[in-house]
């Protein structure tokens, strides 16, 4: 699988950086992750399962990627993901219900990043707080995106042509070609996001969610910025949605719920392998988390979990992962608490 | 050059919060200047900056800065034409983003930020010609987070990034004061190299009276909102510390506070 070698790629970076005692320990549970999927992929998994999780890693990868502007870029939880996702959803089945998949996809975009600078004119024009914000904007989509889809809840592609099946005929018989065009589009992706971020523009971006103070005194409208970083976000995120309904050939009016906690967690995921502390190790751990999600979750399917469960599982994995400090520092204070007991009685 | 005309600001109107931190003030200050503020805690400083900046909606009043209206204008359009030092170090820089990117956003400075790459080739020589200048090594260390930077060494820096592309103001608000005595030295020595070789109108809040006396060539006393004293000229060439805080004394029932520092 391409990805391991990203794994071997990630540690050996970080032990070039500096090699100490701590960057020893912490490479342990990174050794055993990848250990334990290996073993997920090589003993559990049939070859469809592969695949399958493959391509919906690469798909979800960029909901990832959007995700990981709001939430890492940004430092705002956007709660408007769940409702943009779906919007993308409706924008794309519609279009390619009525024969237009292409269009449909960047329909999906453009409609993802109105949203986004929906959310984004709310907290910064309106002084809404982010997260109501994101609610609002999530809440007004539930409405909207019935309405894209004409009032049904649900609909079908059967027979209809998607980017999938356009070149699923362009290409020679038996190449995997669902892969090669989740692929395709989440390296444009990648490539642009790279791009934008070391642009003047990207720059500010970020450095609006460091430190908004240093922005506006450098001249800089802090409140566009956030507004255009959520206008991408959402876009990202839609785009997720758009290619997410035509790979499935059916799109559902309520797909996008808990889609912000699963894509939070497989930026946590990623980060566990390559930190955050570079863009490309940002975009890596988005990329590589989402796919090691995905994994994660057939391997849970094959050995007898729910569907139904999947909302529960990310969420364990966000509550865990934002715990992980907190119960670090329990830790030490229990075991320094025990070693002072231990001093005092052998004194 | 920066001009206050009545310039009001209330916090809290209309509780029992209440509080004028600026009453009327009238304040000129022509181009070329180098002012030092001081005054004791709560006289108003920082809230006089705030004003200048955009940090803070003036209630009533007008300030002109180079003959233009800028009262209504907003923080980040103001700062087109203002340089500005925080108090606190961490708020001049973004912690992690690197020493260049930082100076690539404030090299920016009264653009606009468009899709061109963020940092090009040539910016980069004359970012390490500028950090040289500052004699912390940081030339060499231009793809550091500027979060690893100590106070003393972000300052400098944010400094650097005020006055990259020269401003018609530069605004300090103590920003010295978080810094231990010597680092405080060799910043507010690189301040007055920086403002001399450029020639930069500049306000600098200080609690230290000697500084206060030694470095510009104006000072203004402030206390309650309003501006106490103005000295400048042959009469501040031959104040001392002593004479200051006497004539302060004689003038309000304020008493300095014991975060003023009489000599350094
Ligand atoms: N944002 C604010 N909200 C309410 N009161 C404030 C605010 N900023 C300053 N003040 C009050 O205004 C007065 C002047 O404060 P300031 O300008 O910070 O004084 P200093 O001269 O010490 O810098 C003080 O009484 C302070 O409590
Ligand atoms: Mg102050």
């Amino acid at each position: 699988m391409p990805f391991l070698f990203l794994f071997k790629k990630g540690i050996i970076m970080d032990k070039s950086k500096r090699i100490n005692k701590n960057k020893v320990i912490s490479f342990i549970p990174k050794l055993i992750l990848v250990v334990v999927l290996l073993l997920i992929i090589n003993l559990k998994l049939t070859q469809t399962q592969v695949y399958g999780a493959l391509e919906l890693g690469l798909i979800y990868s960029i909901l990832a990627l959007g995700i990981f502007i709001s939430l890492r870029i940004l430092d705002i939880p956007d709660l408007t993901v769940d409702g943009s996702f779906t919007l993308g959803v409706a924008v794309s089945v519609i279009f390619a219900y009525n024969g237009h998949p292409f269009i449909g996809i960047v329909a999906a975009i453009a409609a993802g990043a109105i949203s986004g600078i929906v959310t984004g004119a709310l907290q910064t024009k309106l002084n809404v707080q982010p997260i109501l914000a994101g609610i609002i904007t999530l809440t007004a989509l539930y409405s909207i995106n019935l309405h894209i889809m004409d009032g049904n809840p649900n609909i079908s592609l059967w027979k209809k042509e998607t980017i999938f099946t356009y070149f699923q005929g362009k290409l020679p018989e038996g190449v995997p070609y669902k892969i090669i065009v989740a692929a395709g589009i989440l390296l444009i992706a990648v490539v642009f996001i790279y791009w934008f971020l070391n642009t003047q523009l990207g720059m500010a971006i970020r450095a609006t969610g460091d430190n908004e103070y240093m922005v506006r005194a450098s001249s800089i409208n802090s409140d566009r910025m956030k507004i255009i970083g959520f206008a991408i976000a959402n876009g990202f995120v839609a785009l997720s949605g758009g290619v997410i309904a035509q790979y499935q050939s059916y799109g559902d009016a309520n797909g996008g719920t808990g889609m912000l906690v699963a894509g939070a967690a497989s930026i946590i995921i990623g980060e566990v392998f390559f930190g955050k502390h570079t863009i490309v190790s940002c975009i890596l751990s988005s990329v590589v988390g989402a796919i090691a999600y995905r994994f994660i979750l057939s391997f849970a399917i094959s050995i007898g979990m729910e569907a139904m469960d999947f909302k529960l599982f990310s969420a364990i994995i966000v509550a865990l992962a934002i715990c992980v400090p907190t119960i670090k520092k329990m830790a030490t204070r229990t075991y320094r608490r025990m070693k002072d007991k231990g001093g005092n009685a052998s004194a | 050059m920066l001009k206050l005309n009545d310039v009001n600001i209330t916090f809290n109107k209309g509780t029992v919060n209440e509080r004028k931190a600026l009453c009327e003030m009238n304040l000129h200050i022509n181009k070329g200047d180098f002012v030092t503020v001081i005054g004791s805690n709560g006289a108003g400083k920082s809230t006089l900056m705030n004003a200048v900046c955009g940090s803070y909606e003036v209630d009533s009043g007008h300030i002109l800065l180079a003959g233009k209206d800028v009262t209504r204008l907003r923080e980040h359009q103001r700062a087109k034409y203002i340089g500005r030092l925080f108090q606190d170090p961490l708020k001049g820089t973004a912690p992690n983003m690197t020493i260049e990117e930082n100076l690539g956003l404030a090299y920016g400075r009264g653009k606009k930020r468009t899709l061109a790459f963020g940092i090009s080739k040539r910016d980069i020589n004359v970012f390490r010609e500028k950090l040289a200048s500052l004699g912390l090594g940081l030339e060499d260390r231009m793809k550091t987070p500027v979060g690893l930077l100590s106070g003393g060494q972000r300052q400098a820096l944010t400094l650097m990034m005020a006055t990259i592309v020269t401003p018609s103001l530069l605004l300090l608000d103590e920003h010295t004061a978080a810094l231990d005595p010597k680092t405080a030295g060799k910043v507010l020595e690189i301040t007055n190299r920086i403002v001399k070789e450029n020639n930069i109108t500049t306000l600098m809040i200080t609690h230290n009276i000697q500084n206060a006396l030694e470095y510009g060539n104006r000072t203004l006393v402030l206390s309650q909102g309003k501006l106490l004293m103005d000295i400048e000229g042959e009469r501040r060439e031959n104040m001392t510390t002593e004479d200051l805080m006497k004539l302060y004394a004689d003038s309000t029932d304020d008493v300095m506070s014991d975060k003023m520092i009489l000599k350094s």
